[in-house]
């Protein structure tokens, strides 16, 4: 044990000695950046609403953009007709509307001119505001209608209905699909850079064996097999950083919910961690060389994430390829966390976690029988 | 006491045999030469006598013990220099020789003071927090030495320490492994070298094609081809010779030729130096000088083998 303390302190320092290798370590969290940047942008960003007030004299003109303004997701601007269409155009807002003079005086008088927002977004982004407006001005067209012409009437009315108190329950309904793609491409990007890491680690051992140290240390007391399994140790140490990390990152700077109990989410991600450091070593059992590695890793991590859809959504890609996606593992982690954000519970995708463990186990029989059979000390002599 | 006992040693990889049946002894305190060219089954013997190959027949004995029983006992006690640098390039001498020392369970100040101790052996001491990459590759050598004797081992197995370096790290490294041997470590040394092995060891086995075909002192050795000498000649230029009409002559065994210098080996009790100085002018020679050679340690290995430790 003191010997694999030895060699894991060892195995840290030579592997962060190098700023590449705490690069590569910290690039899970530049994905987990990627993914926000790319998918966090798509919507929920509330409606820019332009306000052009030509009615600005009027009290019920004034009160209309104030309504508007307070509507929820909703934030107005005020500018001027000239810039209104440049603006929305130029996609610094999403709508517009125009209150033209006098509109305030003809809405007093019952006979309402229909205020219509103009944007290159249509009805999709419009409707709700457009729906919310319309109640407004025909409540007030009905005042109006009720008051016939007398303005006294009218202004004490009006006051009641704009400063009196109803009670509304409102149920608030996030809209979690974005933050649940977020997530998923996160997840995507943290999978392919584990793995990456993993074999970057696992390399290691090649590298020892080209600079020939290897020998000197089978040489030593140390046993392959503790030799290993000092490698294994760090691995799984750096791979639960990096989760630690990378969760902690999504969640306490960026204020992504997953929509799954972290510790879920972790589970899940040390058990195909576990998965992708069995595979690193089955990697490096099947080269020669740290140049023979490094092609192997790039043929097989790069396309199986791009097949599993770590870097683009699955829904995107053909048939075909999705029935291809269900070989490899990363797919059932995606899909494991797909299935929990979607309300399945945990205890209920044991058969999930069982191929991730399948994987795992397949990967480690495959090095374990290569590291046996390498009889070729005598190129290390 | 014998330190290492092989008997019936073999290892085949496939149908080829790189160790075929060896049996050897060392005693402690020697200095032991291991001949043999590329291929003969040397770097096998000594992977298997470090552990690090699993011998396919026979045994080997460290002190007593078999190592395949008790790798963790011989491993404690041999050191091993590769021929190859085994070290560190991006980590400082005392930090390669602290990584090795630590792997035999020292820590602390002990550790400390044998690291000192194995780098100011090799003369290394004050280079202590250099990174090898800016070192000479002699200077390296030595740091690969140093490796491998800080543990203070009672076995140190040594392949070729002194490829491709400089004279004075060469004669440094063949100083240092006589002051190891006078410190009580018992030393297997291989090398191209003839002239090393000839100057430091005290026992020689030569191995051709995995088995030993000799061991010895250097004059028990040499004793083995009295019956074969070696004549010198040097010529203007070996342009026009005639090496078959050469080996024609009676008691002429081989002809070697070395730029302007001629190698013949000859029956020792034949006298035929008039008539291979005869059939050189006839060739058209301008000899130069004659000399009659002693038999040396190459003598005997080209006579046992066949070939030159070279080939």
């Amino acid at each position: 044990m003191k010997t694999i303390l030895w060699l894991m302190a060892h195995t840290f320092r030579n592997t962060f000695r190098k700023r590449s290798n705490i690069i590569l370590f910290l690039l899970p969290v530049a994905g987990v950046l990627l993914s926000a940047g790319l998918y966090g942008s798509a919507g929920g960003a509330g409606l820019r609403i332009g306000i052009v007030q030509q009615d600005g004299a009027d009290a019920v003109g004034r009160d209309i953009a104030a309504f508007v303004g307070a509507l929820d997701g909703v934030k107005i601007t005020e500018t001027s007709d000239a810039d209104l269409k440049d603006q929305i155009a130029a996609g610094k807002l999403d709508a517009g509307i125009a209150i033209p003079a006098g509109f305030g005086e003809k809405l007093k008088a019952g006979s309402p001119e229909p205020l219509e927002l103009l944007s290159v977004k249509g009805a999709q982004v419009t409707a709700y505001v457009q729906a919310m407006l319309d109640g407004y001005l025909n409540n007030v067209a009905s005042i109006a209608s009720e008051t016939q012409g007398d303005k006294a009437r009218f202004e004490r009315i009006y006051a009641a209905y704009t400063q009196g108190g109803f009670k509304v329950d409102r149920e608030r309904l996030n809209d979690a699909s974005n933050v649940k793609d977020t997530t998923y491409q996160s997840l995507g990007f943290l999978v392919a850079f584990i793995m990456f890491s993993s074999v970057n680690m696992s390399e290691m051992i090649l590298r020892e064996k080209e600079n020939r140290t290897f020998l000197r240390l089978l040489s030593s007391p140390v046993t392959a097999r503790s030799y290993v399994a000092a490698n294994v140790a760090v691995n799984v140490i750096a791979m639960m950083c990096q989760i630690a990390l990378t969760l902690t990152f999504m969640r306490a700077v960026l204020h992504i919910d997953s929509g799954v109990p972290v510790m879920q989410l972790a589970l899940i991600l040390v058990l195909f961690g576990l998965g992708a450091i069995a595979l690193s070593l089955m990697i490096v059992s099947l080269s020669k060389s740290k140049g023979q590695s490094s092609a192997l890793q790039n043929l097989i991590i790069t396309p199986t994430c791009l097949l599993a859809g770590c870097y683009f959504p699955m829904d995107i890609m053909p048939d075909a390829i999705r029935k291809v996606g269900a070989f490899l593992p990363q797919h059932w982690l995606l899909d494991t966390v797909n299935r929990l954000q979607h309300g399945d519970s945990f205890g209920s995708l044991y058969m999930n976690l069982l191929v991730l463990v399948a994987f795992a186990a397949a990967f480690a029989a495959i090095a374990i029988f290569r590291f046996s059979r390498n009889n070729d000390t005598r190129s290390f002599v | 006491m014998n330190i290492i006992e092989i008997g019936g040693l073999t290892k085949k990889f496939g149908d080829f045999a790189a160790v075929d049946n060896m049996s050897l002894t060392l005693k402690e305190g020697e200095i032991f030469g291991f001949l043999g060219a590329n291929g003969a089954g040397k770097s096998t013997t000594i992977s298997m006598i470090a552990s690090l190959l699993r011998p396919t027949k026979g045994e080997i004995k460290f002190l007593g013990k078999n190592i395949a029983k008790h790798a963790h006992f011989a491993k404690m006690n041999i050191g091993i220099v590769p021929q190859d640098l085994a070290i560190y390039e991006d980590m400082t001498a005392f930090e390669n020789v602290k990584f090795f020392a630590g792997l035999y369970g020292f820590r602390g100040s002990e550790l400390k003071a044998r690291v000192e101790e194995a780098l100011s052996f090799v003369g290394l001491g004050d280079k202590q927090k250099e990174l090898p990459k800016n070192f000479s590759g002699g200077m390296k050598r030595r740091l690969n030495i140093a490796c491998a004797i800080a543990h203070r081992p009672k076995l140190i197995i040594m392949d070729e320490p002194t490829v491709g370096i400089d004279p004075h790290s060469r004669n440094y490294i063949l100083q240092s492994v006589k002051e190891l041997n006078r410190m009580g470590c018992t030393i297997l040394y291989t090398s191209h070298y003839m002239e090393e092995v000839e100057e430091i060891c005290t026992r020689i086995a030569i191995v051709d094609h995995g088995k030993i075909i000799a061991d010895g002192t250097k004059e028990q050795l040499k004793a083995i081809i009295t019956d074969s000498k070696e004549i010198w000649i040097d010529v203007k230029s070996v342009e026009g010779l005639n090496q078959e009409r050469l080996k024609e002559i009676r008691g002429v065994l081989s002809v070697r030729i070395e730029e302007q210098r001629l190698k013949i080996q000859s029956r020792a009790e034949i006298a035929n130096l008039n008539d291979i100085v005869q059939q050189l002018i006839r060739d058209g020679m301008e000899i130069r000088a004659v000399e009659e050679q002693a038999p040396n340690l190459e003598t005997v290995f080209l006579t046992l083998t066949g070939r030159n430790l070279r080939d």
